[in-house]
Formats: C-alpha cells, sequence, structure tokens
C-alpha cells in the first residue's frame, strides 16, 4: 500500500511530459516575428486558396474604356469597385493578383517538395554508402553550387519553354496541376516545367545538408544497433536517418520557399518564366515597368508581395532554426 | 605540393570538356532552332525554296550532323579531308544532310508532325572544304554571332561590353567589402547592441528583398519621384546619355562626359553593393562570432593584450578565412555581369548581353558566355583552394 502511494506522488512531481512538436511550437512562438509572419503567410494562402470565390473579377476579364484606373475607382455601369485599379488592359489588378498568387505560391511550394524529396534521397544514398558513388555525386552538386546559378536557371527555362510540346508530361500531372493553380491543361505545362527546372537545380543544397546529416549519424549507436538487429540499407534510411535529420530538413525547405519564391519571379520577371496571360507576380512586375514614369504606384502592387513572402519564409526559417534546434548553423 | 595542381589541372580539364558538352547538348539538342520562324513563313508568294533551306541550314551547319558540329565549334575541325601525302583520305565520308526526306505522320494523339525519315543529298567531308569555321572555342575563338551582330565575331560583341560590365561589377564589389566587412566586425564585436540590433534587422530586410524589385525602387524613389517633383534625380537607365539634360540644382550636363557616366553608375552601383553588402556582412558577423568564442581569442585576452589587437590581429584574420571564397568567386561574376540588374537599368554589359543573346536565339553569344563563366568557376575554384592553403597552415593537400 505505501508503495503504491509514493509511485503516484512520484509521478506527480515528475513534470508532465510534453511531446517534442508541441515543444518545438513552445519555442518557435518566442520569435515574434516568426509568429507574425506565420500568419501573414496563413492569411494569404488561404485568400489564394478562396481566389475563386474571392476575386471579383475574372482573371482575363476585359473592360473596355477602363485603362489604368487608379485604386478604389468604381466601375460606372456596374458600380464593381476596382481595389487596386486596373491595368493596360483594363484587368483587374486586384483579382489578377490573387490568382497570381496562387500559382506563385504553388510553384514555391510543388518545387520545396520535390526538390527537398530528390535532395534528401540522393544526400541520404550518397552520405549512407559512400565510395565512388558519393564521391561523383558530391563533385557534380559542388560543380553546379559553384557555378553562377541564374543563367543556368535562364537558359535551361529558356529551352524549355521554347520546346514546351516537344516534353512529354503526363496528362494526370498536367490536370493536377492545373487544378491547383486554377489554370486550364494547356496553360499548366508552363507551369509544371518551371517547377521541374526549379526542383532540377533547387536539390542541391539539400543533398549536400542531408549527406551531413547521415555523415554524423552513421556511426551513432543506435544505428549500429539497428545494423546489429539486421536492418537493411533502405529500413535505417527511412526509419532511422530521414526521421533524426528532419530538423535541418524542415528549416532548409522554410528559407528554400522565399528562394523559390524569388526564383520564379526572377524568372517571370526576365520574360522566360510563366509567360502572359498567365499571372504571376513576376510577370506583372514586369509588365508595370513601361507605365511606371506615369504611374509610380504600379510597381508596387505585385512587387510587395514578392517581397513579403520572401521576407516571411526567411523569418519562419530563422524561428523554426531556433525552435528546433539553437546549435544549428544554415 | 605540385603533384595536387598537376592533378587539379588535368580534373579542370576534365569538368571544362564536360561542361562545352553540356551547354552545346542543351542549346542544340533541343527541337525548333534558328529555322522555327522561316517554317511559318513558307506560305504565300514569299515562299521560300527548297535551295533557300538548304543554304540557310549550311549557314548555321544545321547540316551536318551534331557530333561534327560541336567538334567544329570546340576545335574547329574537321574542315576537309585530311590530306596525308598528296592523297586525300575520308573525303566521301558522309557528315550530315543537306536536304532530309520530311514526311508528316499522324501520331497517336491523331496529330500531325513533321518527321525525317532519310535523306536525299548528303554531306560529304569534301564539301567542308571552304566553309567559314572558327578556330574552336577551346582556341579562343567563339565563332560569330547569329542575330545581335549578325556575321561579325562574338569576341567582338563580348570585348564591347566587358569593360562596361567590369567597371560595375568591380566598383559595386570593392564598396560592398569596404563596407560590409567593418560593418560585420562592428556587429559581432558588439553583439546585443542597439547598433547590433538594428544591423541585423536591416541586414535581414536587405538579403530577403529580390533584387528586382529593389532595382525597381530604387528607380522609382531616386529617379522618377524626384524628377516629376523637379528635384535633382538620376538617369534610371543605361550607361550615358545621348544628349545633353539638365538637373535641377546640378545643371546641364552634357552626353558622354564623367559627370554624366558617374550619374549613370550611381543607381546600378548601389542596388549591387546594398544587396552584397546584407549578405557579405551577415556572413562575416557570423564567422567573426564563432571566432570570438575560440580558446585561443580568450587566451589572447588573458594575457593582457588590447581589445583592438585581439579584435584585428587574432580574430579578424581567422574569421576572414572562409570570406576568400566569396571573394575570389566574384571573378566568374566580374565576367558574367549582374543578369537582372543590368536589365533593369538596361546597363549594358554582359548580363545583359546574355540576356538578349537568349532571348534572340543567338546562340553563339550564349554559349561564348556560358563556357568562359565554366572556366573561369574552375579556374576560381582552385585558386580558392590554393589560397586557403596559404592562410590557413591547418589545411594541407597531399
Amino acid at each position: 500500500m505505501a508503495a503504491q502511494v509514493d509511485s503516484i506522488s512520484l509521478l506527480n512531481d515528475y513534470p508532465k511530459e510534453e511531446s517534442p512538436w508541441r515543444l518545438v511550437f513552445r519555442r518557435f512562438r518566442k520569435h515574434k516575428l516568426a509568429m507574425i509572419s506565420l500568419g501573414v503567410m496563413l492569411v494569404l494562402f488561404l485568400i489564394t486558396l478562396f481566389a475563386r470565390q474571392i476575386a471579383p473579377f475574372e482573371v482575363d476579364e476585359i473592360t473596355v474604356g477602363n485603362y489604368f484606373l487608379k485604386p478604389g475607382s468604381v466601375q460606372e455601369a456596374t458600380g464593381r469597385v476596382h481595389l487596386l485599379g486596373t491595368d493596360n488592359l483594363g484587368r483587374d489588378l486586384f483579382s489578377r493578383l490573387i490568382y497570381a498568387g496562387r500559382i506563385s505560391l504553388t510553384v514555391a511550394l510543388l518545387s520545396v517538395v520535390i526538390s527537398s524529396i530528390i535532395g534528401v534521397t540522393i544526400g541520404a544514398i550518397s552520405g549512407y554508402y559512400g565510395g565512388w558513388v558519393d564521391n561523383l555525386l558530391m563533385r557534380i552538386v559542388e560543380f553546379f553550387l559553384t557555378i553562377p546559378s541564374l543563367p543556368i536557371l535562364l537558359i535551361i527555362s529558356a529551352m524549355l519553354l521554347k520546346n514546351q510540346d516537344a516534353i512529354p508530361i503526363p496528362q494526370f500531372l498536367l490536370e493536377l496541376a492545373g487544378k491547383l493553380m486554377l489554370l486550364e491543361v494547356r496553360e499548366a505545362r508552363q507551369a509544371v516545367l518551371i517547377i521541374l527546372v526549379l526542383a532540377g537545380l533547387g536539390w542541391l543544397t539539400s543533398a549536400q545538408l542531408m549527406r551531413g546529416m547521415v555523415l554524423s549519424l552513421r556511426n551513432q549507436t543506435f544505428v549500429e544497433a539497428a545494423k546489429a538487429m539486421g536492418a537493411g540499407g533502405a529500413w535505417i534510411i527511412l526509419r532511422h536517418m530521414i526521421p533524426n535529420a528532419m530538423a535541418p530538413i524542415i528549416v532548409d525547405a522554410s528559407l528554400n520557399m522565399a528562394n523559390y519564391v524569388v526564383a520564379e519571379a526572377a524568372l517571370s520577371f526576365l520574360g522566360f518564366g510563366i509567360q502572359e496571360p498567365i499571372p504571376t507576380w513576376g510577370n506583372m512586375l514586369s509588365a508595370t515597368q513601361a507605365y511606371m514614369l506615369d504611374m509610380p504606384w504600379l510597381p508596387l502592387i505585385p512587387g510587395l508581395p514578392i517581397f513579403l513572402c520572401s521576407l516571411a519564409f526567411n523569418y519562419i526559417g530563422d524561428g523554426l532554426r531556433d525552435a528546433l534546434d539553437p546549435r544549428l548553423k544554415l | 605540393m605540385l603533384g595536387y595542381i598537376a592533378r587539379r589541372l588535368v580534373q579542370m580539364v576534365g569538368v571544362v570538356l564536360i561542361s562545352a558538352v553540356a551547354t552545346y547538348a542543351l542549346l542544340n539538342l533541343a527541337p525548333g532552332g534558328p529555322m522555327t520562324g522561316l517554317r511559318q513563313q513558307q506560305q504565300g508568294r514569299n515562299r521560300i525554296t527548297a535551295a533557300d533551306i538548304a543554304r540557310i541550314r549550311a549557314y548555321y551547319e544545321l547540316d551536318l550532323y551534331l557530333p561534327v558540329r560541336f567538334s567544329r565549334w570546340l576545335i574547329g575541325h574537321p574542315r576537309g579531308p585530311i590530306t596525308v601525302g598528296g592523297t586525300e583520305w575520308f573525303a566521301n565520308t558522309p557528315i550530315g544532310c543537306r536536304q532530309p526526306i520530311e514526311k508528316n505522320v499522324r501520331n497517336e494523339k491523331g496529330k500531325i508532325e513533321t518527321k525525317v525519315v532519310g535523306c536525299n543529298e548528303n554531306v560529304y567531308l569534301r564539301d567542308l572544304e571552304g566553309r567559314k569555321v572558327s578556330r574552336g572555342i577551346l582556341l579562343g575563338d567563339f565563332g560569330a554571332s547569329w542575330k545581335l551582330l549578325r556575321d561579325r565575331p562574338v569576341s567582338d560583341l563580348i570585348m564591347s561590353r566587358l569593360p562596361k560590365t567590369i567597371e560595375l561589377i568591380g566598383l559595386s564589389t570593392l564598396l560592398s567589402l569596404l563596407l560590409g566587412i567593418p560593418l560585420g566586425i562592428y556587429s559581432a564585436v558588439k553583439q546585443y547592441s542597439r547598433f547590433d540590433y538594428i544591423f541585423t534587422s536591416l541586414a535581414f530586410l536587405g538579403s530577403a528583398m529580390p533584387t528586382f524589385f529593389f532595382g525597381i525602387l530604387m528607380i522609382l524613389v531616386f529617379s522618377i519621384l524626384p524628377k516629376s517633383a523637379g528635384l535633382p534625380y538620376l538617369p534610371p537607365g543605361s550607361a550615358s546619355a545621348v544628349r545633353e539634360y539638365v538637373v535641377p540644382l546640378i545643371g546641364t550636363i552634357q552626353p558622354d562626359t564623367i559627370a554624366d557616366r558617374l550619374m549613370h553608375l550611381v543607381l546600378p552601383v548601389i542596388t549591387l553593393t546594398i544587396v552584397s553588402v546584407a549578405s557579405w556582412s551577415r556572413f562575416i558577423r557570423a564567422s567573426m562570432l564563432e571566432v570570438l568564442r575560440q580558446d585561443y581569442v580568450r587566451t589572447a585576452r588573458a594575457k593582457g593584450l588590447k581589445e583592438k589587437l585581439v579584435i584585428l590581429k587574432h580574430a579578424l584574420r581567422n574569421a576572414l578565412i572562409p570570406f576568400v571564397t566569396i571573394v575570389v568567386f566574384s571573378i566568374p561574376s566580374l565576367f558574367g555581369g549582374a543578369i537582372i540588374t543590368e536589365t533593369i537599368f538596361s546597363w549594358p554589359g554582359m548580363g545583359r548581353l546574355y540576356f538578349l543573346a537568349l532571348g534572340d536565339s543567338d546562340f553563339p553569344v550564349a554559349m561564348a558566355i556560358l563556357f568562359i563563366t565554366a572556366v573561369l568557376t574552375v579556374i576560381a575554384t582552385l585558386i580558392r583552394d590554393l589560397v586557403y592553403t596559404l592562410i590557413d597552415p591547418r589545411i594541407r593537400y597531399s
């Protein structure tokens, strides 16, 4: 009887155990700017998710004569309000901005997912098995990381976009991408190609990161124990390496999200990304350049969301890094 | 050490060759190419004849097989039959196709596609004699431009743009170093001070700011808005003016004078400098903080050395080691230019040249720039590794 009381009091004395994710969130909350950024991004994602419901006009709804309306102007005939004004063709900038956000954010998100999967797989294989495969892969990664990335990005997407129809992409993928980005199947091809280009060059840093993690985990006792119990390479990588390397991968992914939003915008801005009339923040910004002499506020409309996203994902990454592992350096 | 350098040189040649193959394949394997536009003009009275097509194909060397074309681009050979002791060898080896037989085939989706099914007339090695050919990119001859300066050597184009890029990138790199290093050090030494707090926030904003948006903001703030308000303004683009212009409070500026060129230089240089100061000084700060925690810094302080000496002599020298990488890799960008900044400010440098070449499908120009960039990158990597051994005795290569 006495023993039982003791164990209960012991249980009460012991601090309540916190799940690791709750702990991470508690630490993340301390980073005020990261929390604000998270809120901003959630709002942005929600707005773009309900793009059809929120946008007052269609993407390419053209009103004849209503060119370059100032923000807040009211259409006389229908009484509808152009919150951010209209562009050179009389299209509502606010609606286009929302649809563009849907595309820009989806492109960045899918690129992050794909590049992280490729990077983690290649990094894990390279680090775990070592040998000449590792050597070759890492030399290639290093070379691509040293050459300036923008020229390569430009030339590959220029070549891909010129020969769009020659590149086989499964129909269901195009349809899926079209649904995600509210695009027609024909238009979705461009977006899919841009995702492939961004992810195809973006996995390099993730692979290096994962390889480093695997190398440091490889000699830990729990991996040795798993090996001693007869676990194979694939099992060890999937069950032991990847869960233990999750922290830096997540931080890397959120910082990459910022990079991809900017990279997609830069490509579209330079005319080698997603083309008009499909709206993206990048090509809307480049379209405003011609008119900024008379309407200096125009570039701010698509430019600020790009900057905001880049900043927010950087802050979120910063906050996650502090929360997941303060010693982590990325 | 010599053995190491020799081994690295061999590796470098390999990497350069691989990147040449990759660049060439990327631009030449894709369908389309320079003939795409012409095919669409085939209707109506301006219809081009088969002979025209053959001539244009020969001009772009599209009538040669890909390996032959590549070899002519890389080393300038083959140029014709090989003559040994008066007899010509391989003169009748087919190396291309002058008139491919094209057939419209219905593919599985029911669309009609044009496919090459055979060859009417071959190109033989003897036909190459007298054709214009470069000495090969490996020997520094980049061939002739296709569009931007038709038939003129690519090297002319590059040489006319390179000084402008070196002027822009060189100046902004210098300024970034002069500003970034002291800012980073000061911020690290005064960690958690008010200066550090403000500085890190600003640097964070700066490194998250996309260059293209920043450039446009700069044009808005320093060029368009002050100009319309009647205040002194800076020209928004190009490297020099065409005719004289009046700037309030400063006066009339004649085109292509030093004052004019300086006025044009300010905005792009500031844009590039601010962006790189933001990231470089963050880098210096992090690396400095790391070094300041080391035991030898504590030892130096314990010995009673002056703080200034500890920071400048013991800490800074080690904090700058990883910075070598950044500085060395500004060599390739000194050549390649800054594509986005040069495009926004219409700066006539290499970055804009590359951008225009890609847009106009002027492949010889784009390939030359990419190839030189790859070579310079490989050289920069070697320099970095060698400099590391010089300044950090802990690193040894055998």
